[in-house]
């Protein structure tokens, strides 16, 4: 496994990722980033405020678009996050916070999935939004502030309790 | 002028906890980040139906969710006033926080023009319609400028020295 991240760590791309002062290089993958979470999390929190009972007006089933925007910004980000992984494997894969933020993700990922599932779903009826679809929603809000908090903690490794 | 400022701001309480609270500046980002994802996700859908994309959503309707992009903008204001407060000089010095500033008074401005003169009009737009040119380049106008100020943000550590 070490040799393996090491590998990758020295490869072209990580290497020039790291090395390079082109602003097209290590910047640009992190604007890439904080794109893409906007995009995944801004349309995310945006169909959780609704199913929450916020913006009433707007009719639920009309929200399903914004999964398109999520998934975009879910795979703008699962790629700069691989790249940017890349450029520092040894250290961020071995880092504890970068495995928290991992799982978060996947956790903010299967709940929005269940989350269509309760709303668009075959087995459900249109416009009525049941209490385990609000639970979801609330869930999401929660994870993806959390998710964001471990993302930005892994610029301080060892502030948040040693981790 | 800018000495001024510099001297004053750094001397206050709230500056030294800024830097002296270990804490305080990733608990700020992370604020920083959520505030953004909602801005982003809220204001961007009513762009998005300004340009006359989710037109069975009425115009009306995706407003009701505003209050939460104001929300993002105020969570956004005041932790970035506390960045600034904490590290005057970082930023007064630094090209891409001008640049930043500059688009938050363009995307400032878009919106003080569409809420003083144009609101009416668009709220009038029910589900189905199109909108007229002057909401299209409105919508525009706010996407573009609010991902510039996005961009700018993500930039001030790698143009200038900010951290």
């Amino acid at each position: 496994m070490t040799a393996f991240l090491t590998t990758l760590e020295n490869s072209g791309l990580s290497t020039w990722l790291r090395e390079s002062n082109s602003i097209w290089a290590y910047p640009t993958v992190l604007t890439l980033h904080t794109i893409g979470l906007a995009l995944l999390v801004g349309a995310n929190a945006a169909l959780d405020l609704r199913v929450l009972g916020f913006g009433k007006a707007i009719a639920v089933s009309d929200l399903r678009p914004l999964f398109r925007w999520m998934w975009i910004g879910f795979w703008v980000n699962a790629l700069s996050g691989a790249v940017l992984l890349a450029a520092d494997a040894t250290t961020k894969a071995a880092a504890p916070m970068f495995l928290i933020k991992l799982g978060l993700v996947a956790a903010g990922v299967a709940v929005v999935m269940l989350l269509d599932r309760q709303v668009y779903g075959p087995a459900t009826t249109p416009g009525v939004i049941t209490p385990l679809a609000r639970s979801l929603a609330a869930a999401s809000l929660f994870i993806w502030v959390v998710a964001i908090a471990a993302g930005r903690l892994m610029a301080y490794p060892g502030l948040f309790f040693g981790i | 002028m800018s000495h001024w400022i510099v001297t004053t701001l750094k001397a206050t309480t709230v500056s030294h906890w800024m830097i002296q609270l270990t804490w305080m500046w990733p608990l700020c980002e992370t604020l920083h980040f959520v505030g953004l994802a909602l801005l982003i996700g809220v204001v961007g859908l009513l762009d998005l139906r300004l340009l006359g994309f989710v037109r069975r959503v009425p115009v009306a309707a995706v407003h009701g969710l505003i209050p939460w992009g104001i929300a993002g903008f105020v969570i956004n204001l005041v932790t970035g006033a506390l960045f600034f407060i904490g590290a005057p000089d970082q930023y007064l010095t630094n090209v891409a926080w001008w640049y930043k500033i500059g688009f938050l008074v363009v995307a400032g401005l878009n919106v003080l023009y569409f809420e003083t003169t144009q609101a009416g009009r668009a709220m009038a737009i029910g589900a189905g319609e199109d909108t007229p040119r002057t909401l299209k380049v409105i919508g525009a106008v706010s996407i573009a400028s609010w991902f510039m100020v996005l961009y700018w943000g993500r930039m001030l550590p790698f143009i200038g020295t900010a951290f």
